[in-house]
């Protein structure tokens, strides 16, 4: 059976159970990857996936099962055990299906993997970064492509296929020279074709570049309050934490969300326009439809500073009583601003260019707390030293209110698409 | 209830080795055919490497046969309405004993990880290792109207039913997190800057895996962490011995047992410090042979689709003679840091962990709660600083770790009396 005729399966047997509601998820991957430790080329690996997901909703009470086989013994048993776990389940009435019936197919990027480019595209970076960067030592690079298709089906008579392909890498890699090394640093892209050397992707040469700076490093003595330019790759990470503290389903559910009443009020400087862009073109993945069977469109969340839109699930909404998002979040873009990076470091007269915060998960008032690595002392209006041991310290909703410039400059990873952030406010400490 | 899931896996896949180019391909479908495709593309794979990069490597030498058997066995599962009903009186029992909450969450987690592994050495194991934890998260109003929340994982080995009995077993734990966040809605920023603090046993076990352990690990060593040059020297006070246990410590089961390893290495201990001196890293094969050191079992892969990877098991700092009531005592000015949520380090040994929960000390006693805030420094020169380790100990089972893929491990230690970085405002 191909994956739509396991969905349609799969939906029968629901029905034919006395299902109430039920929908199904199966897909089919393949990645071929080529992959680089311990000094070589060492492996080349090929993975043929499944996935199968399983809902079932009888009298509001919801069963979910998930499993890797496509056999119909697998199957049936998977679509009982829903309905096992369902009936022991609480009565929820947020619980539900997509309702908007749609049949549609969305395909995207390269379906075939082609492993000679896959290899000789690592072989380039490898020579390209010894050649250009030759203090770089790596301690991983993946290059490899990945091909799915998914199907959605429901009881509701929802569905929905995609049909994705695209190409990627990513390499974690230090600076060595004389027995000092620098932290670790890492960066990835995702693309359709191989029409640049991996070297040119993204921010690949600037972070290259930046960390061979980084092998000789000082500490801050006490704190001062500064400013941070925060780059593209590190501004990812804070909006990822900004989704799951203040914009998800579970931080509503449970009312921790400090932005639960907050829709159409100012969360952010007017300047700032943050939008999850699914179905942007410019990037090398989109997801075409949500995990729990709609459509994805673009949606701005935060527009001129004010808030517009969470990122809730049809659950997640029906469980608040709040509106269904346009998509669930992620895919990240940033409106460019003004300035040019450059500009925006002479306007620091202290501050951090921070290229990667290691810290936890911000509480749920939005404070964090976390070390600056991979970065460099501003001061007086210039990129001076890179730092080590430095702690900076924050709060989330409130660094939105205290952004003080956006770079024109902006980069895509495949999957965002960021500009560097300038804030103020922010704890800079040593030791 | 926002969820009830159940996810069960499984698949097969093959490795090949030729001249040192490894080939690897994987499959979800467990048939004749698709075993026998797989261990073909595996070995072609092996091969489009070999021609390519040459790299002309021995094979490893040839190692005993031996058979690994099924230690643990369940026929039978735990059902869903079990846990379910389990979690449901949790949740009511959380409720009751915790009134002033503005939000709370129970969950269970169980993961069963069965393998079967043969090697061309003849080496033949059948492993299962389960593990079940209950997470709580409890969420207060604090001082200024923002919510502070903690969140406390229980369970280590085993399936559900043979970790948790009845879930007023949890009375004493919720009523302590209970305490602890009501305490920590009142708390204070910590003063940022370098302290003297003692880190609470379970710190010191996240401590031992990330800040040191990752950089002992040999894939690590072999790109430039700073555990390569400090092989043989000084690293830690002499107060401080960490091993990574394979399956046993003090004579009981460790929370993430390995026999044997995906590449059927039989578990033994890894010393890595022993009286502060660094002695050995962490290999899988290849860099055995590399360094000249023992393999001992940490070739790990999680799920069937992933190959084995160089990991730690149950990493632990060994207890030492000091009582924690002395240790806190001891400290004039300082913290005592309680709960961590997670960790990170660095391959030069420079390490961040989020704290949840501490206390600031005084002249030797504890005084007010702590907000969030995070420690960090450089493992080595940290462990320098040590110079009190308790005499007990405690294990951390819940542990995820990530590195390209994930997979359970376990952390153990007492608690330390070190100087650290804190961060806050």
């Amino acid at each position: 059976m191909d994956n739509r005729q396991v969905a349609e399966y799969l939906i029968q047997t629901m029905k034919e159970k006395g299902a109430d509601m039920g929908e199904c998820r199966v897909s089919s991957s393949v990645k071929t990857e080529i992959y680089y430790e311990s000094g070589k080329i060492s492996m080349v690996r090929s993975v043929l996936g499944a996935s199968v997901g399983v809902k079932v909703i009888k009298d509001k009470k919801k069963g979910a099962v998930h499993i890797n086989s496509t056999e119909k013994e697998a199957l049936d048993k998977a679509v009982n055990d829903a309905f096992a776990a369902a009936a022991h389940a609480k009565p929820d009435d947020a619980e539900g299906i997509a309702d908007v019936v749609v049949t549609e197919r969305f395909e995207k990027g390269p379906k075939e993997p082609d492993r000679d480019a896959l290899y000789t595209a690592m072989r380039t970076f490898i020579d390209d970064v010894k050649r250009e960067y030759p203090k770089i030592s790596f301690d991983s690079i993946s290059v490899e492509h990945d091909y799915g298709e998914t199907v959605y089906l429901n009881t509701n008579g929802v569905c929905l296929t995609d049909c994705s392909g695209v190409n990627g890498y990513g390499a974690m890699f230090m600076a060595v020279d004389g027995g000092k090394s620098s932290s670790f640093n890492h960066f990835g892209s995702l693309f359709t074709e191989f029409s640049k050397p991996l070297i040119d992707l993204g921010m690949a040469r600037i972070i290259l570049g930046e960390t061979e700076r980084q092998i000789e490093t000082r500490n801050l003595q006490g704190k001062f309050e500064g400013d941070l330019l925060i780059a593209p790759n590190c501004l990812q990470s804070f909006l990822h934490y900004l989704q799951s503290n203040f914009l998800a389903d579970m931080v509503h559910i449970d009312g921790t969300s400090l932005w639960k009443d907050a829709l159409g009020t100012q969360v952010a400087v007017p300047e700032f326009t943050l939008s999850c862009r699914p179905r942007d073109s410019r990037m090398a993945v989109n997801q075409f439809f949500t995990g729990d069977g709609y459509i994805a469109e673009d949606m701005n969340v935060i527009e001129n500073g004010v808030l517009k839109n969470f990122t809730l699930s049809r659950y997640g909404a029906a469980k608040t009583g709040k509106a269904r998002s346009a998509n669930t979040g992620g895919f990240f873009v940033v409106e460019p601003g003004t300035k040019t990076v450059d500009e925006l470091v002479s306007s620091i007269s202290k501050g951090l260019l921070i290229n990667r915060f290691s810290g936890g998960q911000p509480g749920a008032n939005g404070d964090f707390t976390g070390v600056a690595k991979n970065s460099f002392l501003i001061k007086n209006g210039q990129v001076s030293d890179a730092v080590s041991e430095v702690m900076v310290s924050g709060n989330l909703a409130g660094m939105l209110k205290n952004i003080t410039g956006i770079s024109v400059e902006t980069v895509n990873d495949g999957n965002s698409i960021l500009p560097w952030l300038k804030v103020s406010g922010i704890v800079i400490s040593g030791k | 209830m926002t969820s009830n899931a159940v996810s069960e896996t499984g698949g097969f896949s093959a490795r090949v080795c030729k001249n040192g180019a490894y080939g690897f391909a994987s499959s979800a479908a467990y048939t004749p055919e698709s075993v026998a495709q797989a261990v073909a593309a595996a070995a072609e794979n092996a091969n489009f490497l070999d021609q390519r990069e040459k790299l002309g490597k021995a094979p490893f030498a040839k190692v005993p046969s031996f058979r690994e058997e099924l230690r643990y066995k369940r026929e039978d599962d735990v059902t869903q309405k079990h846990i379910i009903d389990y979690m449901t009186e949790l949740d009511a029992l959380v409720a009751k004993l915790c009134p002033k909450l503005k939000s709370r969450f129970v969950a269970a987690r169980c993961l069963t990880m069965e393998k079967l592994l043969y090697t061309s050495d003849g080496v033949y194991a059948h492993t299962s290792t389960p593990r079940s934890i209950i997470y709580f998260g409890l969420t207060a109003e604090g001082n200024d109207g923002a919510p502070v929340e903690i969140f406390e994982p229980v369970g280590t080995f085993g399936v559900f039913d043979e970790v948790f009995s009845t879930p007023s077993e949890h009375e004493k734990k919720i009523a302590e997190v209970y305490e602890m966040v009501l305490q920590k809605a009142q708390g204070v920023y910590a003063e940022p800057g370098r302290k003297q603090v003692i880190l609470h046993a379970d710190l010191a076990g996240i401590l031992a895996h990330e800040a040191v352990g990752h950089t002992v690990e040999a894939d690590f060593v072999l790109s430039g962490s700073v555990g390569g040059p400090n092989l043989g020297k000084q690293v830690a006070s002499e107060l401080v011995t960490m091993v990574d246990f394979a399956h046993t410590a003090f004579g009981k089961r460790c929370p993430v047992p390995v026999y044997v390893d995906d590449e059927g290495t039989p578990g033994t201990d890894a010393v890595l410090i022993e009286n502060g001196i660094l002695k050995e890293f962490m290999h899988n094969k290849e860099s055995a042979a590399h360094f000249g050191q023992t393999p001992r079992g940490n070739a790990r892969a999680y799920a069937y689709n992933d190959e084995p990877l160089i990991r730690m098991r149950n990493t632990c700092i060994l207890p030492g003679k000091d009582k924690l009531e002395d240790m806190i005592a001891s400290i004039d000015d300082g913290y005592y840091f309680i709960k961590t949520g997670n960790g990170q380090a660095d391959a030069t040994g420079e390490f961040m962990f989020g704290v949840n929960f501490g206390y600031e000390i005084k002249k030797g006693k504890l005084g007010r709660p702590l907000k969030d805030t995070t420690i960090a420094g450089v493992a080595f020169d940290v462990l320098k600083t040590v110079d009190m380790v308790s005499d007990d100990l405690s294990w951390s089972c819940s542990g995820m770790c990530g590195k390209k893929q994930m997979i359970p491990v376990g952390m153990g230690g007492p608690a330390l009396r070190v100087f650290v970085n804190v961060g806050g405002r």
